[in-house]
């Protein structure tokens, strides 16, 4: 009952943020170069009407309206997925999100499933072998790893990877003309998202392997330890079971962050790699000054982040019993 | 060697500090910053780190005084140079026996006195090194953007090197009838001047587009050119510019019509010698080459013209040189021996003496290499530095200030202002920070000056990276406001402001500069990744990011290293390094975490 009541009042208040948010966005999408009304109003008009056209149509938009007006009128267009009309593409925005926001979501999942399989064993090991050799490099690597840019990473990884040893592609979800399906496709893809997935997951291998050791460290010097291993409990079991549960409590936070900083830091990594996802799609509709795919993106990426803090949320009520205890 | 003695120092101290008797009075004295500074200082990966970042910033800071650059300047005659020297370094057999020689653009061609042809330098295509069999023995060479023109004994014209935009198509006239005197090699474009006077050219006439004005061909003594124009010197001692438009050049001051006797151009001016041995120079003068040194009037024997620059011989046999000095090509050396020729182009100066001993001075090549404007990768690198640095300090400043304020009075007021000022700090740290600082920087960012966007860069980077102090700093004061000075200081009537800012804040301090340090690292990388996809700080400012931003294709990858290599170096061992130092830092602050 009490984490129900938990989360439902994390939940209030993330919808809270989110109107203040939308505040901000409205103020962005008001900001926006360019007049919505002129750029309806082609063609050959005569001066004396144009001004009873412009009124007619800027009533039309709903811009003759009071702001609060307007920006409830947006806001309902946004939640309904009404994200107007992209210039570029001359479509519907919500019609040419879908396949971007597809390959982004692929390109961070993948890249989040190799962070962690990297990076929680290696923490653990290097926690429990503490000062050993393995632990010295490992430290040496990772401060490398979430310190280098991951542009600059990028650079050196096309270069080895695709110039001096033609491994993979560097750019594009598909090879120009490819017909192949199901298996073909799925390799040919891969192959695609070989290097950028690599490249976005050093950072994170960097730091989450460092948090990782630092709160197992912490854990295994607790009481709890000494008293399971007194116990006779298996080593794995004490590792495992009552030390990593524990640590992972930290963990959850710098993860989410981690998570959200991912998504927003893939707007790197596919504008190099040409990646057919959101990040570019924003850089591409900033540069073409087509701003409703633009809000449409910073929508999206907003609307992760404040998931990302509910699902930190959540994970903490499974992972520790005592936030549930203290709100 | 001073590092390894820092760290043995602060062994000793320590022993000092933990073991042995004298250990609880000297611990007694130590303030916890002190505590802090000693156990940072014999920490050797945070001082290995502090060595390199102190060596980068000292460098970013101090050398750009030694290395000027011109951040508006560009010069496609100098994009993508290989790093390395040896620009101006005459081959051995040459430099004792020299007849004459000629820069082109980073490369140099020369003769010895038996008509053998040299080439050294850094060739800008590899045509250049394929030398034409059977060219006899040659009289007079000259060097291009990236061709070679050259006169032999049976006064044959030969070209070699790019044999494109009609290049190669040596006019008829010049293989009947007419001796050619004289041959210049220069952008995309081939003029040579016969024994009757004649001027002729070929090449990509799209460059420079010669009209000859009455009476001019057949009566021309000597020319020179540059990207715009060709100018000759006629019979009648006349400076006659070869075009119908009316430009800078051909504002021909009084006195040098009927009295020239030597010209040369630079690429933005004219000079012309009188008889008298007076200099007059005109056209822009954006380089200063038209500041022509009072001390040489009514010496000068011979003039040449490089890019930006001017060299003369005097009648004593010494040499001068004006214009711009950024390679050092204004910067004659005094030769012990009388000088019989020069020869100066691009950015560089030869001299040969009277024993046939070469001479040279100017630019000898890039450290770093050129970018795809010509631009030395190397100064770019200094200066970008800085301005990394600079924006990335601002940026921190500001987000501390607001963290430091925030944090603060909410840690210390609680209640109310507690929950609206950390509700405040919650929504801008769930703001997605680079898509929103991009999209800042594409809105805000439309209509407004190079400089106005730095600081616009600065303040949204820090307006957005502060909830991570604030909420640190919060936390700490929370737990120093229950101590007894802080309810020492409330009874005796220190006012609010004083006990958060001058009562508590020494006592989190050590925590605020730890902060200040990764989000040092943070911001920069912030920028550099902002500066690369085009969003940051943008040309012809430099900074490591947008440095790398024209790095981001295949080919310069691949072909240009120097152009991506450098700046990714310097950007990463920076980062590393205040990572580093920041880590050590944490590890000073809290010992707890040492055991780690």
């Amino acid at each position: 009952m009490r984490t129900g009541r938990f989360l439902l009042k994390r939940l209030v208040y993330i919808i809270f943020v989110f109107f203040i948010i939308s505040i901000l966005m409205f103020a962005i999408y008001k900001a926006m170069p360019g007049d919505p009304v002129k750029m309806m109003l082609q063609g050959n008009i005569k001066p004396e009407v144009y001004q009873l056209q412009y009124d007619n149509m800027k009533e039309k938009l709903g811009l003759d309206k009071p702001v609060p007006v307007q920006y409830m009128k947006w806001i309902t267009n946004m939640l309904r997925g009404d994200f107007g009309y992209s210039t570029e593409y001359r479509r519907p925005v919500k019609d040419v999100i879908g396949v971007p926001m597809r390959n982004t979501v692929l390109l961070n999942i993948f890249s989040m499933i190799l962070v962690f399989a990297i990076s929680i064993p290696l923490g653990i090991t290097t926690a429990v072998k503490k000062n050993s050799i393995l632990d010295k490099v490992v430290q040496v690597v990772t401060i490398v790893g979430y310190s280098i840019p991951s542009f600059v990473i990028a650079l050196l990884a096309i270069y080895v990877f695709a110039i001096r040893i033609p491994l993979f592609p560097i750019s594009g979800v598909r090879t120009a003309g490819f017909t192949g399906t199901g298996f073909d496709a799925f390799v040919d893809t891969a192959k695609h998202m070989a290097l950028p997935v690599l490249v976005m997951s050093v950072g994170g291998i960097g730091s989450i392997t460092r948090y990782v050791r630092a709160s197992m460290i912490e854990a295994l010097r607790m009481d709890y330890i000494r008293t399971a291993r007194s116990k006779g409990l298996r080593e794995k079991v004490v590792i495992y079971v009552h030390a990593f549960r524990n640590a992972l409590i930290p963990v959850v936070t710098v993860t989410t962050w981690w998570l959200i900083g991912l998504f927003g830091g893939s707007v790197v990594i596919e504008t190099i790699f040409v990646w057919d996802g959101l990040g570019k799609m924003m850089i591409s509709g900033l540069n073409q000054r087509d701003f409703s795919v633009v809000l449409a993106m910073q929508m999206f990426y907003v609307i992760l982040s404040l998931a990302g803090n509910v699902l930190m949320d959540i994970a903490y009520t499974l992972v520790d019993p005592r936030v549930k205890l203290e709100n | 060697m001073k590092k390894n003695k820092k760290s043995t120092m602060g062994k000793a101290t320590q022993r000092m500090l933990v073991g042995g008797m004298m250990s609880e009075e000297q611990e007694a004295v130590l303030t916890p910053i002190q505590m802090v500074f000693f156990s940072f200082i014999k920490d050797k990966i945070a001082m290995v780190g502090v060595f390199c970042f102190l060596l980068i910033f000292a460098c970013c800071m101090i050398l750009p005084v030694f290395f000027p650059i011109d951040m508006y300047y560009q010069d496609v005659t100098q994009s993508n140079v290989k790093p390395g020297f040896g620009m101006l370094k005459v081959p051995n057999v040459l430099s004792s026996d020299a007849g004459q020689l000629s820069l082109g653009s980073t490369f140099s061609v020369g003769i010895d006195n038996e008509g053998h042809v040299y080439e050294w330098g850094n060739f800008p295509t590899d045509k250049l090194k394929k030398l034409p069999k059977d060219m006899g023995k040659l009289t007079q060479v000259s060097a291009g953007l990236d061709h070679i023109l050259a006169i032999n004994e049976n006064d044959e014209v030969i070209t070699w090197g790019n044999d494109r935009m009609g290049l190669e198509a040596i006019p008829i006239e010049l293989r009947m009838g007419e001796k050619p005197v004289e041959v210049y090699a220069g952008y995309q474009m081939s003029l040579a001047l016969t024994d009757k006077g004649r001027l002729y050219s070929w090449g990509n006439s799209y460059i420079v587009d010669i009209k000859f004005p009455d009476g001019v061909q057949g009566h021309i003594t000597s020319f020179d050119a540059n990207n715009d124009i060709v100018i000759a010197l006629t019979d009648s001692k006349e400076v006659v510019p070869l075009t119908k438009k009316s430009t800078a050049y051909a504002k021909v001051p009084d006195g040098v019509q009927g009295h020239a006797v030597a010209m040369a151009m630079s690429d933005e001016s004219v000079a012309a010698v009188t008889e008298d041995g007076h200099v007059y120079a005109w056209g822009n003068n954006i380089k200063k080459t038209c500041n022509v040194p009072d001390k040489i009037q009514g010496h000068v024997k011979a003039i040449e013209g490089g890019r930006y620059h001017y060299t003369v011989i005097l009648d004593d046999g010494s040499v001068v040189s004006w214009g711009d000095g950024t390679f050092g090509q204004n910067q004659a050396p005094s030769i012990q021996e009388p000088v019989k020729k020069i020869s100066a182009g691009y950015y560089g100066n030869y001299a040969i003496g009277e024993s046939n001993t070469v001479y040279s001075w100017g630019l000898d090549g890039y450290l770093m290499g050129t970018d795809d404007l010509g631009r030395d990768v190397f100064r770019r690198l200094l200066k970008g530095g800085r301005m990394t640095m600079t924006v990335g300090a601002i940026a921190v400043i500001i987000s501390t200030i607001i963290g430091v304020v925030v944090g603060g009075v909410s840690g210390y007021k609680g209640g109310k202002v507690d929950n609206i000022m950390m509700r405040l700090t919650e929504i801008v740290s769930s703001l997605p920070f680079l898509p929103f600082a991009i999209i800042l920087s594409a809105i805000i960012g439309n209509s407004i000056t190079e400089t106005q966007r730095i600081i616009m860069i600065m303040v949204i980077l820090g307006f957005l990276s502060w909830p991570g102090i604030a909420r640190l700093v919060r936390g700490s004061v929370l737990a120093e406001r229950e101590q007894e000075f802080v309810t020492a200081a409330k009874a005796l009537g220190v006012k609010e402001w004083g006990i958060i800012f001058r009562h508590i804040l020494p006592n989190v301090i050590t925590v605020i500069i730890v902060n200040a340090t990764l989000d040092f690292a943070t911001c920069m990388l912030t920028e550099s990744s902002l500066s690369f996809i085009g969003f940051g700080v943008t040309e012809p400012n430099a900074t490591w990011g947008n440095m790398l931003n024209s790095a981001r294709n295949a080919t310069v990858i691949e072909k240009y290293w120097w152009r991506w290599v450098f700046p990714s170096i310097v950007l990463a061992i920076s980062t590393i390094s205040i990572n580093c130092i920041g880590d050590g830092l944490r590890d000073a602050v809290d010992p707890k975490s040492k055991e780690r």
